[in-house]
């Protein structure tokens, strides 16, 4: 069918008149061109040959400055992160164990993407932690919606939760995997495998604390 | 009208408003903590503080005091002037106040918010007030520097429960006494009280008792931190992701105004807020009716019923159209619901117009408590107003012994409320419909239940006791398959071969202005939402 086009708008009044190079036997025929392209291709494959036989490869991480082989065989090669990559987060613990989190929803109020869920919840009769502190009773990240800005890490005034996984999201096969509650968030580590963070905390009890009460006990 | 000078701002005064009342009045705000406009003023907070200018020939008050100086590395004799606290302090003709263009006073109210702070746990992150506290805001509007005292504050009793409703914290207490004003001076129960002095000072409950009665929840409304907080909505939301409906508090019939907190997100109910009207509810609620925010999901019923068991809406009216299509329209009876807004009665009101039926009835809960600070004995919110739509009305007493006199065999009822549990006449009635939000002995007798939508899930207007006409807002959405009960009656209006005279809100609302409810007074048209 026959499309009828816009029409080309005419050319402004200060249009420049594009030079192009002059006609000469040697570029119109190609052939030199056409050899000195294959020169470099080949150039490429015998030195890429050499290094893949003595088994040189150039730095991966400054690779782009870098001539050589720059495909890496992922996954079972991969590049070395750098330290402060933000993977996917993990809430990091006390000494018992428990989530440092104190689910006060600053991540979740400083989420752009709006991905994180908190449920606070108070602490049973008792406990010496109860009226100072509350806890997470549910602690969700949809891995899916968030767009690993760190917004979070920076709002957290706990330390509770960290993008130092060094790993980025697993490729799930559906939306529902993506979903990282409380259990998965806590089970997943720094890269050095621990579970803490670099700040210690001071728990009410311990000789470090201030104490609680008038008497600082 | 006498008028003073605030900053070179004329502002107009009533004889025996405070300074801070008068500016309050105006819309300026002088920052306050202890201050209260319905409360006494203690004066002992020392945030208000202003300059007051000497009247002509006159000296102004000024105090001798040191002042570090910088550059001479000590400290200089300097005169200030004597400030004074605006909420204690009178406006007088013509005086000539400085607030915010004095530098004593900015000096002195950060002065007033660095000590306020000096002890303060800042555990902002836990607290229930952040977001909206008098300490955050103050703190950035007039102090904004970091702490300079670096020792260990003094600590204080924290998570201490003061009865079944409020939880106090003493290190963020302020110690404005407001609570124990508000329990003494309104709720007329002088439970609470402190003790101590200096920075151990702490509110306490007198031995034996403890925080209760049925005005706890308005300690934590009232105070200005977050030493109070109620175990109601402690640690439920943020309040940076509520919204807010203004709206009526259906507890009784005084029609106290609130705010409706809930979250957007997840459409879920939160809190009421007082909302101050002078001229209904003052600044103050009631606990029951504080807590009444609950009816959103509470008792409600939950779709459409044939016989008790849930379909579909269209399954519910067909049953209806088989039960009313061959009946006598006439002879159908209406109740009409002092539990629900004028413009669901009016509907129903209507639609017993259009059958030509003379046979209405009200219903509503029964009368309960009643005090002489706010709560109404009449439990319905609308009784007024159903009253005026509809004088001629019978009581659901009548509507009983016509129903097993065999009188009445076809009703179409408004709300499951009824006065009373006694509810079997209703047995002998041959078609029972009722759109009803909240479950009652009515949904319990009735064939066909049809669900409104909840008071604050379509917007409505209310009569209060006093004949004021109030409007509330819509807040959180209809829950389930829920409709607002005037598009319900207009639903059943076609089922049972009537056709309605309305469509939309606008056009029950302007039904509403022709009929004979008197527009809305003056003191209601400011405590009616915008």
């Amino acid at each position: 069918m026959a499309q009828a086009f816009p029409k080309k708008p005419a050319s402004p009044a200060n249009a420049v008149p594009v030079v192009y190079a002059e006609k000469t036997p040697s570029t119109q025929s190609y052939l030199p061109e056409i050899i000195r392209g294959i020169g470099v291709s080949m150039s490429h494959f015998f030195r890429n040959t050499r290094d893949m036989l003595t088994g040189e490869r150039p730095d991966p991480v400054t690779e782009s400055l870098d001539i050589g082989i720059t495909t890496i065989q992922y996954p079972e090669q991969k590049r070395p992160y750098p330290q402060r990559f933000r993977g996917v987060h993990r809430l990091t613990t006390r000494d018992d164990g428990s989530p440092r989190c104190v689910a006060c929803l600053c991540c979740s109020t400083a989420c752009p993407a709006q991905c994180i869920f908190i449920e606070a919840g108070e602490y049973e009769e008792g406990d010496k932690r109860r009226g100072y502190e509350r806890f997470p009773v549910r602690f969700v990240i949809d891995e899916l919606r968030c767009i690993f800005c760190g917004y979070c890490v920076e709002a957290c005034p706990c330390d509770a939760i960290r993008m130092d996984t060094g790993l980025h999201p697993v490729p799930y096969d559906s939306r529902d995997q993506f979903i990282y509650a409380k259990k998965e968030l806590l089970g997943l580590t720094a890269r050095d495998g621990s579970h803490a963070s670099a700040n210690p905390r001071h728990e009410p009890g311990d000789p470090s604390h201030p104490g609680i009460d008038r008497d600082h006990h | 009208m006498p008028t003073f000078k605030l900053d070179g701002k004329t502002i107009p005064f009533e004889a025996g408003d405070s300074i801070i009342r008068a500016a309050e009045k105006a819309g300026v705000e002088i920052p306050h903590y202890c201050y209260h406009a319905g409360l006494s003023s203690p004066a002992n907070c020392r945030m208000c503080l202003v300059e007051i200018l000497p009247a002509a020939n006159q000296r102004a008050m000024m105090l001798d005091i040191v002042e570090w100086d910088e550059k001479l590395g000590d400290y200089k004799a300097v005169r200030k002037p004597k400030l004074q606290p605006s909420c204690q302090f009178m406006a007088t003709e013509g005086q000539e106040v400085l607030a915010e263009t004095s530098t004593h006073v900015i000096e002195a109210r950060a002065g007033v918010q660095e000590f306020l702070l000096l002890n303060h746990p800042v555990d902002c992150p836990i607290c229930d007030q952040a977001g909206e506290c008098k300490l955050q805001d103050y703190w950035l509007e007039h102090q904004k520097t970091p702490k300079r005292m670096h020792d260990e504050p003094v600590h204080k009793p924290k998570a201490v429960s003061f009865g079944d409703t409020i939880v106090y914290d003493a290190e963020r207490c302020v110690m404005c006494t407001r609570c124990i004003r508000f329990m003494d001076e309104v709720a007329k129960d002088p439970v609470l009280d402190m003790r101590e002095r200096g920075n151990l000072k702490e509110v306490i409950v007198a031995p034996g008792r403890k925080l209760e009665g049925h005005y706890t929840l308005m300690t934590e409304h009232v105070c200005p931190v977050g030493a109070l907080t109620s175990k109601d909505f402690r640690f439920k939301a943020r309040v940076w992701f509520l919204k807010t409906a203004k709206t009526v508090c259906q507890g009784c019939a005084t029609g106290c105004n609130a705010h409706f907190d809930y979250d957007p997100r997840s459409n879920k109910a939160l809190r009421y807020r007082p909302r101050d009207n002078e001229a209904v509810n003052k600044y103050w609620m009631c606990d029951e009716g504080m807590l009444s925010y609950r009816d959103v999901t509470s008792n409600r019923v939950p779709g459409a019923l044939v016989g008790g068991k849930p379909v579909k809406l269209d399954r519910a009216l067909e049953d209806a159209k088989k039960r009313f299509g061959s009946v006598q329209k006439s002879s159908i009876a209406f109740v009409l619901s002092a539990k629900h807004s004028l413009e669901d009665n009016l509907a129903l009101f209507e639609l017993a117009e259009l059958c030509a039926s003379r046979a209405l009835y009200v219903t509503g809960a029964p009368d309960g408590y009643s005090d002489d600070i706010l709560i109404h004995a009449d439990k319905n919110s609308n009784t007024a107003g159903v009253k005026n739509l509809a004088p001629e009305a019978k009581s659901f007493a009548d509507l009983l012994a016509d129903a097993s006199a065999g009188k009445v065999t076809h009703v179409i009822a408004l709300g499951g409320a009824a006065p009373t549990e006694e509810v079997t006449a209703l047995g002998r009635l041959e078609g029972l419909v009722t759109i009803a939000a909240h479950e009652g002995p009515i949904t319990g007798a009735a064939h066909v239940v049809l669900p409104a939508a909840a008071w604050i899930e379509s917007s409505g207007t209310f009569v209060n006791a006093k004949g004021m006409r109030q409007l509330a807002e819509k807040g959180t959405e209809p829950l389930g398959a829920s409709e607002p009960g005037w598009k319900l009656v207009g639903k059943l209006a076609v089922a049972i071969g009537v056709e309605p005279s309305w469509t939309t809100l606008k056009d029950v609302r302007s039904m509403l202005v022709a009929t004979s409810v008197p527009p809305p007074e003056p003191p209601s048209a400011e405590a009616s939402a915008e």
